[in-house]
């Protein structure tokens, strides 16, 4: 499709702004990160590793990324068979009341993630494993459940039906079918959908604010709280953990079932 | 040697059918399909129990004497929750933020979807995928973070102001700025629930437009805009109802002096450790954000936000 004159320009110019918003956080961040002053300056004085060497010394910082790491991945765990046979039964099998399904699984999606945080914090409190990490993993899936769901789903819906009852036509056992066709067929939208659902839970914030102490804090939670008191470098060394993990989450999607998969029509 | 690794998997298979057969029976092949749903309803279903916590909370008066949450069951929480000024200024401005947030959004989104869709170069698709990928990817906190650097008053903004000999400015603790921050925050959200609907739209639909005499202008208002409704409805859903709730960038950009709704459900809990007026708040913009969510699917249809995507 042509994308020249008047058109070319107007469509450059507003992604070009967009692209320009998106980033620039996150350049700057990288860029105050080797600061080798005491505070966030522009231009940065000097360069150096100082705040990364700093940063690794903070016992809190650590602990709170470690712990952020284990509950993503329970959160991924947990995700993983629940959301793809989720999406199965939704996309494959003809249930009665459809519609009230598919509006009960998107109430993650539509209660305010402050009050789900909140209704969790009692619930939890009420059942007593408040202060414990797991619950939170669990609850971090809860509340993104519906992006593991949607990816699969785009994957089942990709999938030509005929293919399961060909496999049955040719004597494949149901158990068979679906872990030779069915599953091979769903695994682009598992991948996409863990990678979704560890990334998510990782910088999930206010969820973990309300179901996190002082003892089991995770990593948003702990920048967030610094972020309140005084800004120094050392909180850009931090993010700057983050966008290397974003870019590892960006490069295996890419890698694993290709960025392009976004831009197919469901 | 492979044989009989080949022998031992059929023998696998053949005992986990077997298996399967005893615990799912035939008679019940029927009923799998709610099987295989069975634990992603358990997993809402605690939200939703912990929503009925929250709702039987907001009956409850807070007793000034105890400091405790009273037995009898009232409706108090919800009149004083209106009663407040308060209530109404901060629903206001979470209101008119998330509509405005929502129409810049888009309007932004759009042509960014619209570009990504039909680029012809592989190059140019994937700057722009990983351009919005990245961020998509960096939590809303380090976002936040990035733009106190950029906009603080000693931030790179008014470093450049001040290069240039203007006075420096407050960007920070101010309703723009956060609107601001939202954009930027939704932005990825919007592009990638837009896609799906540009991308059903045959290239060869806009061509015709285009050799039937249209300016570019006009197919895009009279065949790419209709045809991208699905895209447009999910993405202003999503990005509107993000919004009516969002916590960290009022708090973080606006500095607490910006509340948005879910501030002013956070101080009820643990500034003012009311429980229950929190509760009833909690209960007030869940509602609120239903009926709307609700309206526009009734009006429009769920756009490409249903589990079988755009196609109805």
């Amino acid at each position: 499709m042509k994308l020249s004159g008047s058109k070319g320009v107007f469509l450059w110019g507003v992604t070009g702004f967009c692209v320009l918003m998106l980033s620039l956080p996150t350049v700057i961040v990288v860029g105050a990160s080797f600061t080798s002053g005491d505070i966030i300056a522009f231009p940065p004085q000097g360069f150096s590793l100082r705040w990364y060497s700093e940063l690794w010394q903070l016992a809190s910082f650590k602990a709170a990324f470690w712990r952020s790491l284990y509950v993503s991945l329970i959160c991924t765990v947990i995700a993983i068979p629940v959301g793809t046979l989720a999406a199965i039964a939704l996309s494959r099998y003809r249930l009665r009341a459809r519609t009230a399904l598919q509006v009960i699984l998107l109430l993650p999606f539509t209660i305010p993630l402050v009050v789900s945080g909140l209704s969790m914090m009692m619930m939890f409190g009420e059942v007593r494993i408040l202060g414990q990490l797991w619950p939170v993993g669990l609850a971090l899936c809860v509340i993104n459940l519906p992006f593991m769901i949607w990816s699969v789903a785009a994957s089942v819906n990709a999938m030509d039906p005929e293919l399961e009852n060909a496999a049955a036509s040719c004597g494949a056992p149901p158990v068979q079918a679906f872990f030779t066709v069915t599953l091979p067929a769903v695994t682009p939208g598992v991948i996409t959908g863990a990678l979704l659902m560890f990334i998510l839970a990782f910088n999930e914030f206010l969820v973990s604010l309300f179901l996190t102490d002082s003892r089991t804090v995770t990593l948003p939670v702990e920048i967030y709280n610094s972020i309140r008191s005084v800004i120094t470098p050392d909180l850009a060394a931090v993010s700057v953990v983050y966008i290397v993990i974003a870019l590892v989450a960006v490069a295996l999607l890419d890698w694993l079932v290709g960025l392009d998969i976004f831009l197919k029509s469901k | 040697m492979a044989g009989a690794v080949q022998k031992a998997r059929w023998a696998l298979l053949d005992a986990v059918e077997m298996l399967a057969r005893i615990v799912w029976p035939a008679p019940l092949r029927g009923a799998l399909g709610w099987a295989f749903l069975a634990p992603a309803l358990i997993l809402v279903g605690i939200l939703v129990i912990g929503l009925g916590q929250m709702l039987e909370t907001s009956l409850h008066e807070l007793n000034l004497a105890t400091y405790r949450l009273g037995d009898a069951y009232t409706l108090a929480n919800y009149a004083t929750a209106l009663e407040r000024p308060v209530t109404w200024r901060v629903l206001a401005r979470t209101l008119g933020g998330a509509g405005i947030v929502t129409l810049v959004t888009l309007l932004l989104a759009f042509p960014y979807a619209y570009l990504l869709v039909r680029t012809g170069s592989a190059w140019a698709r994937k700057f722009l995928l990983v351009a919005l990928f990245l961020p998509f990817f960096i939590g809303q906190v380090v976002r936040a973070y990035g733009w106190l650097i950029i906009l603080g008053r000693e931030g790179l903004l008014n470093s450049a102001l001040k290069a240039v000999g203007l006075p420096a400015q407050d960007f920070l603790f101010a309703y723009p700025t956060v609107l601001f921050g939202l954009v930027q925050y939704m932005l990825p959200f919007a592009v990638l629930l837009i896609i799906p609907a540009l991308s059903a739209i045959g290239e060869e639909v806009e061509l015709a437009s285009e050799s039937l005499g249209a300016r570019w202008p006009s197919t895009f208002r009279h065949v790419v805009l209709p045809m991208a409704a699905p895209g447009l409805i999910g993405a202003s859903v999503v990005v509107f109802t993000l919004t009516l709730t969002d916590f960290a960038m009022p708090e973080i950009l606006g500095g607490g002096t910006q509340d948005f709704f879910a501030s002013a459900i956070y101080d009820s809990f643990f500034q003012i450790s009311n429980a229950g007026l929190g509760a009833a708040l909690s209960i007030l913009l869940t509602l609120i954000g239903s009926v709307i969510v609700a309206a526009v699917f009734m009006m429009a249809g769920t756009g490409t936000l249903g589990f079988r995507g755009g196609r109805r």
